[in-house]
């Protein structure tokens, strides 16, 4: 391919700058530039939703978002969310439902989900199933995953609260 | 490379066979060195009798307390890992943490067979349980020895050994931990089975919860899967497959490639390598997005390959199934089933039964990384069966099994063979052709055409009952197509032939629970129609879909409720248990119905206006293995389920699902992979079946090959027989077995029909259900919307020719000015107009230089190319003058004399004023120049004469010149000189004559064509269903979204790409002038009128037909009415959209094919591209559905399919 350029990339709070053609998948440069294992190649045409990341928040199918689409937005990977020492409560309620049989569906499941609970911090289960609609899952772990998305409503909402009264004395 | 590399080593690696081999203060279980097991005579399995030099290992115990397990098993995304740590941790008695399991690699587990048929806990987990419970003992007689204690007397808690009566005594010395006793010494056990086992009575981790040891890493992104392998240097491969995509049998494989042509990808930078080995085809490149690319673009040419049997419907599929030679084989004879079954015809029953061709459908399509070096392979996969994948690549590469090392990693659950071995031996190859490790991901396309699909299945019962209502006889015949798949590339290569095997495998679960009077059970083993392999509940499924369908219809003749029925002739007192006590969970209300008809009234009371809702049981054991097999665990489904009479819809509400397995190891586990089951097994019965095309398979997609989704998950019940003690048995697939047969017998209670061929679609369902009526589109017929370019043209022209006594003459060439002899102001302001005439647009080939030209534009009359307008004296424009540049500008003439086609549109640039031309000429003659010469534009005669042009313009130029309107405002004439001068808006959207000139009128802006793409009127000939405002206007031309519109796409991305450059107040002023040309009457709510569109368009229900389908599962994730997810970027109406309500399809079938890759704006997002994942048909269907769906109303399109195949025949707009 013709054009490769540098192009920095905002994810997961840094920029990176890596140099490809700017009409290349955003996964991809997440996945072969920058390591991040978290986006998962699926179907190539936007359809199961494994590659699921975040720009500015909303979920994205970075399969079929071009580098110049992304380019300055801020890209959140499940990376970005958090790690095994510090799981972000979404994840914390994956792990707890025990919401993954092969766990290849799993992080565009817990970005979707994180969108989700971030616009609607408590949906009803109709909600939950119309947001993951399009998030294919071949292993049957949907009763799972429902259950863990309304746990992580749970622990968001018990755990807002707290994050608030931290930033409030971050402030103070 | 670019990237960095990153060492697959991320997470702390247990150690190896080898370093426990060699490590001292450790104890480790062990067998000598061994030939495999050969599978039975036409069971699948490895060939191999390779030996390995080194022991099998299965158990080491460290000083440090900790365990490693080894089972040559995989853990396919069931939680094997989990379970198999449970056994080890229980039987050794130390805690489940200190557990670590190794699973399937090659270098490190002893080989045993495939991860098939649920058996890894029933068969594989033996020996492993006996070398804990040999390695226990070991360190009870040691303890023994040092603390002076009989061994009878010793305990073990948490890897410590005490003193049992001792136990509460705090600070007693009569206590040692495992490691202590292992510490300084290396002990070496021979595995044997005589270990005492532990009492199930004594077990605390067995049949406890235990979590998954895999989540923590998959929910964090850390390395687990084998996608994620990156190992140094390594470069990215794609494989080009033969055309005959999921054929793998008859003598045309491998033999079937002509050509590659590699100078179609010799422009590309970053390709490495291309091989090629017979019909073998693979790209290796740097960079991914680069081979990918590069396996598109590739010109491979193929040989046509002999037609697969038509498969399309389950009538042709079970035609196909019958004209395959078979070869029977009797699996059980008891009594005279002939004679009891001639005794009395009015008794007996005649059925068959199809099953269709699934698939496995991992959501991750294949992937592998392969490093050759020195003589020696080395393969990270996501294989079922590494053994055999290493006996396969060592017979691939003519390598000893010895040098070949298989690192199994984590891949998408498949519940089969998917193409996960195919991928292993692709990238082998291309490891060795490149000299590098190389990672091959298969695409989408490539897993959904190629993957060895689930056979179908053909089952024929007759059946009778005695007078007494007794079961009397069964006679089942199954036929199984053969699902021998030899990794593909043994086969393009040439390695192995194409000659089809034929291997015993219809024979699971052939057997019917029920005791009949006589019996007679067979199986037809016949050769593959499509390429196969084993899918969950293999053969078994179903055989139980037929068994338990035709249980159920001798119940309704015997007037005898289905669950009483079955109880009083089930043989096995647990299969009764468990049907009692899943009846019970389900409350289950004894029904009888007599015989009928589908359309009487016997329905059931709880019918609702169109809702018909029923239940239906269905009972299985799996039996595995060569028949007569193991049987695995025993599972009962209720299923309850609503059916639309009207629309076929069909809907499972409740599953109550029942499993016995034995002990469970891990409830957890079993309880999710009952879930797992439940759900997949619904998804097949009600969704599922490839379809097949020509000489391939047609399900490419997620559209084409739709799977369940959340909103159709039932409510699941499931109930856990308790039978702790007893052997565990396989939970991976038992409780997928009845699904089908529950949900057909359900189908049955809610409206009296019987189904017996699945996929229960809604068409099936409305089709068979006679009060149903299809809704049948009229044929509305509708006259074709064509451009009406004539070749008349030539005829008319030689009159004209003898008035083209004046040639114009070339202006005289000037020194190319410096870029500092125009003011900056003048040349930015250049700029701006520059970008409002789209200049870089047309002059600008993909991926040339911006302004260099050589851009090829098809016209009716041949394509034209774009000229150089950079300031470069010699191919460019730099020896222009500002005269020459008006004068090309206003007349089109070039500077030389040569007349311009109008494809340069001289006919809108001649309304520029002086000063903005001046801008113009400044700002371009201030660009870098470029020498690049554009191809020559080449048209056939008569358009080759440009002479004639004068003639054209004498009759065609004076058209549509602007004058300023003294009655209308600034703003509106500020508008129109933009729109009609350097904007040439009506170059593209107005209609040209025969002679290829805009026509004038009514016609003015009343659509027309650019770049194939019907650029569609902007009058009140607007075929868009809400009216264009102004202020949709202003926000289309500013932000390429008009919310009640659409996006610009296609040729109209760049153009408002381009007038990005423009104030708002003249984007404003455009949209006041355009918005002029269709005024909207005062009265019309625009919002409102776009409500109503949409909500006519809006999708209830199921989607029930092809064309529906597709676009549920390709294209609702982004287009779909309030019912999906909320997604980044512009999602636009398709209700609302102007493309959907237009005379022809050509600009839907556009954007489906080649997507909008370059959006005008980039927050709007992209659309991929189905060009390689939908057929001509597939098209066709999405396209009349949309129509259909979206269009309020409009009559059908005509010939689609013919417009599809025009189009896609035309290069990619990309």
């Amino acid at each position: 391919m013709n054009g490769a350029a540098p192009l920095a990339l905002k994810v997961n709070g840094a920029t990176h700058v890596v140099c490809a053609s700017a009409d290349t998948p955003l996964l991809y440069l997440l996945r072969n530039d920058l390591a991040l294992n978290g986006p998962k190649f699926g179907c190539g045409l936007g359809e199961c939703g494994a590659c699921t990341v975040l720009l500015d928040g909303m979920p994205t199918r970075a399969c079929v978002t071009t580098a110049k689409v992304a380019l300055g937005h801020e890209i959140t990977t499940l990376e970005g969310l958090g790690t095994r020492a510090a799981l972000h409560p979404v994840q914390q309620a994956f792990i707890d439902e025990q919401a993954a049989q092969c766990g290849y569906c799993l992080s565009g499941m817990i970005m979707t989900t994180k969108a989700l609970l971030e616009r609607d911090p408590h949906p009803s289960v109709e909600t939950i199933c119309r947001e993951l609609s399009r998030n294919l899952c071949r292993c049957g772990t949907h009763v799972e995953i429902v259950r863990a998305v309304q746990r992580a409503a749970e622990l968001l909402a018990t755990q807002k609260p707290v994050q608030e009264t931290a930033d409030k004395e971050a402030r103070a | 490379m670019t990237g960095p590399d990153f060492s697959v080593d991320r997470r702390a690696a247990s150690p190896s066979r080898k370093q426990l081999y060699d490590a001292q203060s450790v104890l480790i279980v062990m067998r000598p060195p061994q030939a495999p097991v050969q599978p039975a005579a036409g069971q699948p399995g490895s060939r191999s009798s390779f030996v390995p030099t080194d022991a099998d290992m299965f158990l080491a115990v460290r000083d440090d307390g900790s365990v490693i397990a080894f089972n040559g098993h995989v853990d396919l995304g069931t939680g094997i890992g989990t379970a198999l740590a449970q056994i080890v941790a229980e039987e050794l008695d130390v805690p489940l943490t200190r557990v670590s399991i190794v699973l399937g690699h090659t270098n490190e587990t002893p080989n045993q067979g495939p991860t098939i048929a649920s058996a890894t806990l029933q068969i594989t987990a033996v020996p492993l349980r006996h070398a804990a419970a040999q390695a226990r003992q070991w360190l009870l007689e040691q303890a023994a020895m040092r603390l002076g204690v009989n061994v009878e007397k010793l305990d073990v808690r948490d890897g410590i050994v005490f003193e049992r009566d001792d136990a509460n005594a705090s600070g007693s010395a009569k206590r040692i931990a495992y490691g202590e006793l292992i510490a300084g010494q290396r002990i070496e056990l021979q595995l044997t089975t005589d270990a005492a086992l532990k009492d199930p009575a004594a077990y605390n981790i067995v049949g406890k919860r235990a979590p998954r040891v895999d989540i923590p890493a998959k929910a964090t992104g850390e390395l687990s899967f084998v996608h994620d392998v990156r190992v140094p240097g390594m470069l990215h491969g794609r494989v080009v497959r033969p055309p005959y995509a999921g054929i793998a049998q008859g003598n045309f494989i491998g033999n079937s490639l002509l050509r590659v042509d590699e100078e179609s990808i010799r422009d590309m930078a970053g390709i490495v390598k291309v091989v090629v080995i017979r019909d073998f085809v693979g790209i290796v490149a740097e960079r991914e997005e680069i081979a990918q690319q590069a396996a598109k673009r590739l010109d491979v040419q193929w040989k046509t390959t002999e037609a697969l049997p038509p498969l399309d419907t389950s009538e042709e599929v079970e035609a196909a199934l019958r004209a395959n030679p078979a070869k029977r084989r009797e699996l059980l004879i008891d009594g005279d089933v002939d004679a009891v079954l001639s005794r009395d015809p009015t008794r007996t029953l005649n059925r068959t039964y199809v099953w269709p061709f699934q698939m496995h459908a991992s959501i991750g399509p294949s992937c592998a990384v392969a490093d050759y070096r020195d003589g020696a392979l080395k393969v990270w996969s996501g294989t079922q069966n590494p053994h055999s994948l290493r006996a396969d690549l060592a017979l691939l590469m003519g390598m000893n099994e010895a040098h070949i090392e298989i690192v199994r990693m984590d891949a998408a659950g498949c519940y089969g063979r998917n193409c996960a071995d195919d991928v292993a031996a692709d990238a082998a190859l291309l490891s060795r052709a490149a000299g590098a490790p190389v990672r091959v991901q298969l695409s989408r396309e490539d897993e959904h055409a190629w993957e060895p699909k689930g056979a179908a299945q053909l089952m024929d019962v007759r059946g009778a009952l005695s007078a007494e209502g007794e079961l009397a006889a069964y006679d089942f015949a199954t036929r199984y197509p053969s699902n021998d798949a030899p990794t593909l590339a043994l086969l393009l290569t040439g390695t192995l032939s194409g000659e089809p095997q034929v291997f015993e495998m219809g024979d699971r679960t052939a057997v019917p629970p029920y005791d009949y009077e006589a019996m007679r059970v067979v199986c037809d083993d016949t050769p593959p129609i499509v390429r196969a392999s084993w899918l969950r509940g293999v053969s078994a499924l179903p055989n139980t879909f037929a068994h338990e369908s035709f249980i159920d219809e001798l119940a309704v003749e015997a007037g005898a409720d289905p669950v009483e029925f079955r109880l009083k002739h089930l043989r096995d007192p647990r299969a009764a248990d468990l049907v009692k006590a899943v009846a019970e969970r389900a409350g289950w209300q004894p029904r009888v119905r007599e015989a009928t008809d589908a359309n009487t009234e016997a329905h059931e009371q709880s019918d609702q206006g169109d809702i018909a809702r029923g239940r239906g049981i269905a009972y299985a054991r799996y039996v595995h293995s060569k028949f007569p097999g193991f049987g695995a665990a025993w599972c009962a489904w209720v299923a309850d389920v609503e059916v639309n009479r009207r629309s076929g819809e069909l809907a499972v509400t409740r599953v109550v699902v029942g499993q016995d397995n034995g002990t469970t190891i891990n409830p957890d586990g079993v309880r999710h992979q009952i879930h797992g089951n439940v759900i997949q097994a619904t998804s097949r019965a009600l969704k599922e079946r490839v379809t097949f095309g020509g000489n391939a398979v047609t399900s490419q997609e997620w559209g084409a090959y739709p799977i369940l989704t959340f909103r159709e998950v039932p409510v699941i019940d499931v109930v856990m027989m308790p039978r702790h003690g007893e052997p565990p048995m396989g939970a991976g697939e038992s409780a997928s077995l009845p699904g089908a047969a529950a949900i057909a017998n359900a189908l049955y209670d809610a409206t009296g029909v019987r189904f017996r061929r699945p996929p229960f679609t809604p068409e099936t369902i409305r089709a068979a259900l006679a009060d149903a009526q299809a809704e049948k589109a009229a044929a509305r017929r509708k006259k074709r919307w064509r451009l009406g370019f004539l070749g008349a043209f030539a005829a008319g022209a030689a009159g004209w020719l003898g008035a083209l006594s004046l040639a114009p003459s070339a202006l005289a060439p000037i020194t190319p000015p410096l870029a500092s002899a125009f003011a900056p102001e003048l040349i930015a302001r250049g700029k701006v107009l520059a970008s409002l005439g789209n200049c870089a647009v047309c002059h600008t080939a993909k991926n040339g230089v911006p302004n260099a030209g050589g851009k090829p534009l098809e016209t009716p009359f041949g394509t034209v190319y774009s000229t150089n307008i950079t300031p470069d004296a010699q191919t460019g424009i730099g020896a222009w003058s500002l005269e020459a540049f008006v004068r090309a500008m206003r007349e089109g003439i070039s500077r030389d004399g040569h007349r311009l086609y109008p494809a340069f549109p001289y006919t809108s640039f001649k309304n520029t004023s002086d000063d903005d031309l001046n801008a113009l000429y400044a700002y371009l003659m201030s660009q870098t120049p470029v020498r690049f010469r554009p191809p020559e534009t080449k048209l056939p005669f008569p358009f080759s004469a440009r002479p004639l042009m004068a003639a054209w313009n004498g009759l065609f130029l004076g058209r549509n010149t602007f004058t300023a309107s003294a009655t209308q405002s600034a703003q509106w004439n500020r508008g129109a000189y933009l729109v009609n001068g350097l904007g040439h808006c009506s170059a593209c959207h107005t209609p040209r004559n025969a002679f290829g000139a805009e026509k004038s009128g009514a016609a003015f802006i009343g659509g027309g064509s650019a770049e194939g793409w019907e650029a569609p009127a902007l009058s009140s000939l607007s075929n868009a269903p809400v009216p264009w405002t102004e202020d949709e206007l202003f926000r289309y031309l500013r932000f390429g979204h008009a919310p009640l519109h659409g996006v610009a796409a296609g040729p109209m991305a760049p153009v408002v790409a381009d007038l990005a450059a423009l104030p708002d107040s003249d984007i404003r002023a455009m949209a006041t002038y355009l918005a002029s040309l269709a005024p909207v009457e005062p009265n019309v709510d625009v919002a409102a009128m776009a409500r109503q569109y949409e909500a006519a368009s809006t999708i209830n229900g199921a989607p029930s037909s092809v064309g529906a389908r597709l676009f549920d599962g390709a294209c609702a994730a982004c287009h779909h009415t309030g019912s999906g997810p909320q997604l980044f970027g512009a999602h636009p109406s398709l209700a609302l959209n102007t493309n959907l309500h237009g005379a022809t399809p050509d600009n839907l079938i556009r954007v489906i094919l080649d997507g909008i890759g370059s959006p005008a704006r980039p927050e709007l997002g992209t659309m991929p591209a189905y060009r390689d994942s939908f057929n001509d048909a597939q098209v066709a269907e999405l396209v009349s559905y949309l129509r259909q769906q979206f269009a309020g109303g409009k009559p059908a399109w005509q010939n689609v399919a013919a417009s599809v195949a025009r189009i896609r025949a035309t290069a990619s707009a990309e």
